[in-house]
């Protein structure tokens, strides 16, 4: 039997999520990608965009997506009874939400670009709902991802430069952590460049504010296990 | 890792299976058994609430559904059913969880929403009519959920993906094996109640009337967990599929790219474009562009108002 994925699925994530409906890849799939875009702005959101892939468009109404990626945007779980209630929930705290069509490209069909902002800051990810409630993030902030949400990740901007993934490498080794996957993308050599570091364990504090205070960092997110 | 269904024989043989399946899950996610075992438990336990919220019926989102597991219920507790109390039971079950999920309540994707209702209903049903312990049902949980990771391994497990038989064709095989566990089936049992479940749904498609998970999925999952059932009974009484699991798993692969895209959850061919199908399409989007308009029309409404109060 040709094995296509890298990494076997978890029972509890085949027997499972736990989650308002009524479909996994629509509903739960969609309600976990507002929540990242949510995690990597870390802060409210005031202002929310989803720009769905047409033939996303053309089916989230009728599985509620529109309310689950709202639901993930304001922080909701994917269990959260609360989710039929996001966009009236986003309302009333003064958050605006817009729906519009946008042709993705050659990607899975339930895919959707969130564009989010804060009152100081944005994000923007890019990513499919791949059924079962199984998320693939592959574009965050403008930069190339492989971003599942089933461990926690070190998301880190930063000026790409020699010896930066060894000082970060460093950093989460003297916390005796394990590195499980690393991936690195950049727009151009010597200039802005991206880097994911998904871990064994949770990261502590103070080995996030090591990574922080490293030369040409300009920025770094630390997501736990997407819910 | 467990590489494949051989594999999983070779590995399983004499033991238990669900021991097998926490040991290995254990090595490859981090997650301790007992871990594994609790979660499963809540879950079971969420199975379990949305049987007793479901049985009463009640209208789903698109109003398309909502009546069956009541209807069936009715019958039953009247003595107007004709088949087996298990049987009538897993329907009744899956009906119950789907009409559950159709609400917007909260359900356990096993493995998907759309194809939520079959093992539960196939699992709690057995647990009751044969005075079955919660825990072995937990394990059985187990079995269902280790079978699955390993279809998904090569299978996207959505109906985008490969049709509904990527989904309740899934769905059965978990239960079958899950079933033939409960029933004091060996492992090699499990895997064949799998194999024949899943062989006899290939080539199910998913063709959501106005793309919603209510027709035909909801009907569906009790007519699926039937299907799963009799799997299981056949396995348990040694009959075996002529092909093997993996060699199935492959083919579900290959039917599903073959699959136009208008069979992949997409509305566009098979029952969604029946006559009836694109009148309720139709309405339904009639009734969300009303929906939608009513709510600009409120949202103009407060801004004015904040206007004119001069907040």
């Amino acid at each position: 039997m040709p094995i296509r994925h890298d990494r076997k699925v978890s029972i509890l994530d085949v027997m499972g999520p736990v989650m308002v409906g009524p479909s996994s890849s629509h509903t739960a799939g969609t309600a976990r990608l507002g929540r990242v875009a949510r995690e990597i702005l870390d802060e409210d959101p005031v202002e929310v965009h989803f720009f769905l892939h047409p033939p996303l468009a053309s089916t989230y109404r009728g599985h509620g997506s529109d309310f689950a990626l709202t639901g993930g945007a304001i922080g909701l779980d994917v269990d959260d009874p609360q989710i039929p209630e996001a966009i009236r929930i986003a309302e009333q705290r003064g958050v605006t939400v817009e729906f519009a069509e946008e042709d993705l490209g050659e990607v899975h069909p339930n895919t959707v670009r969130v564009a989010i902002r804060g009152a100081t800051r944005e994000a923007e990810i890019v990513g499919s709902s791949i059924g079962g409630g199984v998320i693939e993030v592959f574009k965050i902030n403008g930069f190339q991802a492989r971003f599942k949400g089933d461990s926690p990740t070190l998301l880190l901007f930063y000026r790409d430069r020699p010896g930066m993934i060894a000082e970060v490498a460093n950093i989460i080794a003297d916390e005796g952590i394990n590195i499980a996957s690393l991936y690195c993308s950049r727009k151009q050599r010597g200039k802005d460049a991206f880097m994911q570091v998904d871990v064994d364990s949770p990261l502590s504090d103070a080995a996030l504010k090591r990574i922080c205070s490293l030369v040409d960092v300009a920025d770094a997110r630390y997501l736990d296990k997407i819910p | 890792m467990i590489e494949s269904f051989k594999h999983l024989e070779e590995l399983a043989k004499d033991r238990d299976l669900a021991d097998v399946f926490l040991e290995t899950d254990a090595e490859e996610h981090g997650v301790p058994a007992a871990d594994i075992l609790e979660a499963l438990s809540k879950r079971r336990e969420v199975m379990r609430d949305c049987i007793v919220r479901g049985k009463n019926g009640g209208e789903s989102m698109g109003k398309l559904v909502g009546s069956e597991a009541r209807l069936l219920n009715e019958a039953f507790r009247s003595g107007k059913t004709f088949l087996d109390p298990l049987t009538v039971k897993a329907e009744i079950y899956a009906l119950s969880v789907m009409g559950e999920n159709s609400r917007m309540g909260v359900i356990v994707a096993a493995p998907t929403a759309g194809a939520g209702g079959i093992v539960p209903g196939m699992l709690m049903a057995l647990e009751e009519e044969r005075h079955i312990d919660p825990e072995t049902t937990v394990r059985a949980l187990v079995v269902a959920g280790g079978i699955g990771s390993i279809i998904a391994l090569s299978a996207n497990i959505s109906g985008a993906a490969g049709g509904c038989q990527n989904e309740v064709g899934v769905a059965s095989a978990m239960g079958a094996a899950g079933v033939a566990y409960m029933m004091g089936g060996t492992p090699r049992n499990s895997i064949q109640a799998a194999a024949l479940a899943l062989k006899n749904t290939l080539g199910l498609v998913c063709d959501p009337v106005g793309g919603l998970v209510e027709v035909p999925c909801v009907k569906r999952n009790a007519l699926f967990a039937v299907h799963g059932l009799t799997a299981a009974q056949l396995a348990m009484a040694g009959v075996e599929s002529v092909i093997p699991m993996d060699e199935i798993v492959e083919a579900m692969v290959r039917i599903g790219r073959a699959l136009p895209r208008g069979l992949r959850e997409t509305a566009e061919g098979g029952l969604a474009t029946t006559e009836t199908g694109r009148a309720i399409a139709q309405r339904l989007k009639d009734d969300a562009n009303r929906r939608r308009a009513e709510r600009a029309a409120e949202r103009e409404r407060m801004a004015e108002e904040r206007k004119a109060t001069g907040g």
